[in-house]
């Protein structure tokens, strides 16, 4: 797999925050998650890539070489979308998607064509004469999308994709986007501070926490499994608890009646096996308890935290 | 007969691409575009289309004068003896159409950057293959040749109207001469409020703050020094911060015609030092651009 984005040593701040400390990875192929809390460094990585900020130490390559060094080459090669949604508001949707083709180096007489083609596969193309002032957010997210790949990129940077959109169109956003990387062949890297979105969109995953490189490589199964399971009981639920605690496992009531139980997946440090096992076990063990105690299973929910919390809770 | 179904599927791209170049010749062609208004709202198209309407109607009044003066001539009346004390020379069209020259500088350097920075476009004109510096010359141009448009246009037409009616330069020579002064003068004039305007608007994100300055600047500080010069009885060098008379009198020098500024003065400022003042300001416009640039933070 080729190497897009390698990094050794990369340490960034700004006054004496430390935004990135001494980071070591490499990105290749693929569709990456570049997840973090809010001031975890994602932007900013960006912005090293890109070649708009200098690193303070160690160095950073993107397709081989300095974007600060050989920048406007690079960047040609790189759709970016940024966070924010200020773009002239008087512009229509068209018209900024074929400048976005026309600074990255589609000859005028292809931008328009490209440009086009670009809205209709974000499913704008009813839209595309409209200003951009006067589209919704979530429409916005998709101009910008379509403005980041219509000159084909090599690689797309997507800074937090699904901000300001609401669930039913964040859904459709993150299936455009994996769709993108399933078609196009391009190394996509979406920064996001949403595990969900990165897990349902990425195949590989670099994980940043106050600026230190966490986790790095394929979505992992400890990423992938749920903290808890809650389970709603229809029948003797105290019964049913206490089989599962007698194996070891924490049961909490989630509610006064009772019926409504979390039960905690064990953590990988207290069993020998995986947290994915650990899930699957526990669900053996739910199942097990429902026989025994003849109770039925109304609902039964995975609960996952914030990334936060599961950073605070993997340190 | 058969049917084919057509799909908008994604399709990479792997013909030439124009690099550095294209973009910073589409950057200059959307700035461009913006300023007249094309492509924008009518309201938007106004005020462009008004301000160099203003600064072409004093010339287009010139060259029908000269038309009807030839006109009364055919008919025996002294028309053209008229006409000739009536119409400008090329220098003083300049003068006349000074003030839409300055409010249309103060249109469109705030026009072309202040958006940039506002909205996101700076950042993504900076993820695109232009850098600060391609970034700046594009707009620079842009500016240019939009203010080119007044300080150009203008004795163009009059060049051509009076070549027509028989009122310009004599023998293919002195035409010439008179085409490279006017484009000397009209680059002269451009380049130093591109400069001054494009300084105050990269000071900050809102056009009438940036139009304001600009006019405040360049009004101001010349009826400042009109008053100092005149009332307070200070040195006509004093011009040499004028903004307004600085440009316009290396004008007539370029012309090689008596300016309202030496006619009268016992003491009239060397043109070296002119020139040195005009490339002081120039260099000082450019300076201001680069530095605030260079600070401007993208990613954060």
């Amino acid at each position: 797999m080729a190497v897009v984005v390698r990094a050794e040593g990369l340490t960034k701040r700004f006054g004496n925050r430390v935004v990135l400390a001494n980071a070591e990875f490499e990105i290749g192929e693929g569709v990456w998650g570049l997840l973090g809390d809010n001031g975890a460094g994602k932007t900013t990585l960006m912005g090293l890539m890109l070649g708009l900020l200098t690193p303070d130490e160690g160095k950073l390559e993107t397709f081989g070489s300095s974007p600060r060094r050989n920048g406007p080459a690079i960047r040609a090669r790189i759709g970016y979308s940024p966070e924010h949604q200020l773009f002239p508001g008087d512009l229509p949707a068209i018209d900024f998607v074929r400048h976005m083709c026309e600074l990255h180096g589609i000859p005028r007489n292809h931008s328009a064509t490209r440009a086009s083609d670009a809205l209709w596969w974000v499913d704008l193309g009813e839209e595309r004469f409209r200003a951009l002032g006067t589209l919704s957010v979530g429409q916005c997210q998709r101009v910008k999308l379509a403005a980041a790949m219509a000159f084909d990129p090599a690689l797309l940077l997507l800074d937090e994709p699904t901000d300001g959109l609401d669930p039913s169109q964040r859904d459709a956003m993150l299936a455009l986007i994996s769709r993108v990387g399933g078609v196009s062949g391009m190394t996509i890297v979406m920064a996001s501070h949403l595990l969900d979105e990165v897990e349902r969109t990425c195949d590989r995953v670099l994980i940043l926490d106050g600026g230190v490189v966490r986790e790095l490589g394929p979505m992992h199964d400890s990423l992938r499994a749920p903290e808890a399971l809650e389970v709603t009981i229809d029948g003797d639920a105290d019964s049913f608890a206490a089989w599962i605690e007698r194996r070891g496992v924490v049961v909490t009531r989630s509610e006064p009646s009772g019926r409504r139980l979390s039960i905690a997946v064990p953590s990988s440090s207290s069993s020998a096996s995986s947290p994915a096992n650990s899930h699957r076990d526990l669900l053996a063990l739910i199942q097990e308890s429902a026989t025994v105690n003849a109770v039925g299973i109304r609902t039964l929910t995975p609960v996952r935290t914030g990334l936060a919390e599961r950073m605070a809770s993997r340190s | 007969m058969t049917a084919r179904i057509a799909t908008r599927g994604y399709r990479p791209y792997s013909g030439e691409r124009t690099g550095v170049a294209g973009a910073m010749t589409s950057v200059g062609r959307l700035t461009m575009q913006r300023c007249l208004g094309i492509h924008r709202p009518l309201r938007t198209k106004v005020f462009p289309v008004v301000v160099i309407a203003l600064a072409y109607l004093p010339t287009l009044v010139y060259v029908g004068v000269t038309v009807l003066g030839n006109r009364l001539d055919r008919q025996g009346l002294p028309g053209r003896t008229t006409a000739m004390t009536l119409v400008p020379n090329y220098a003083q069209n300049y003068g006349q159409i000074v003030l839409a020259v300055v409010v249309f500088s103060a249109f469109v350097a705030p026009e072309v950057l202040c958006p940039d920075q506002r909205t996101g476009m700076l950042g993504l004109y900076l993820a695109s293959p232009l850098n600060r510096t391609t970034y700046l010359v594009s707009k620079a141009v842009a500016v240019a040749a939009m203010v080119s448009v007044v300080t150009l246009g203008p004795p163009l037409v009059l060049l051509i109207g009076y070549s027509m009616q028989g009122y310009g330069p004599q023998g293919f020579g002195e035409w010439m001469l008179t085409l490279a002064r006017i484009v000397l003068a009209a680059m002269v004039i451009s380049t130093l409020l591109t400069a001054l305007s494009l300084a105050m608007s990269s000071l900050t994100s809102r056009r009438a703050a940036a139009s304001a300055g600009f006019l405040a600047i360049v009004v101001g500080g010349s009826s400042l020094c009109g008053l100092l010069i005149t009332q307070g009885g200070m040195t006509n060098r004093l011009n040499l911060l004028n903004l307004v008379t600085l440009p316009y009198e290396l004008v007539y020098r370029i012309f090689d015609e008596p300016s309202p500024l030496t006619i009268n003065a016992e003491a009239p400022v060397p043109t070296a030092l002119l020139v040195a003042a005009f490339f002081a300001w120039l260099v000082l416009g450019y300076a201001v651009v680069s530095w605030r640039y260079r600070r401007l933070a993208l990613v954060r």
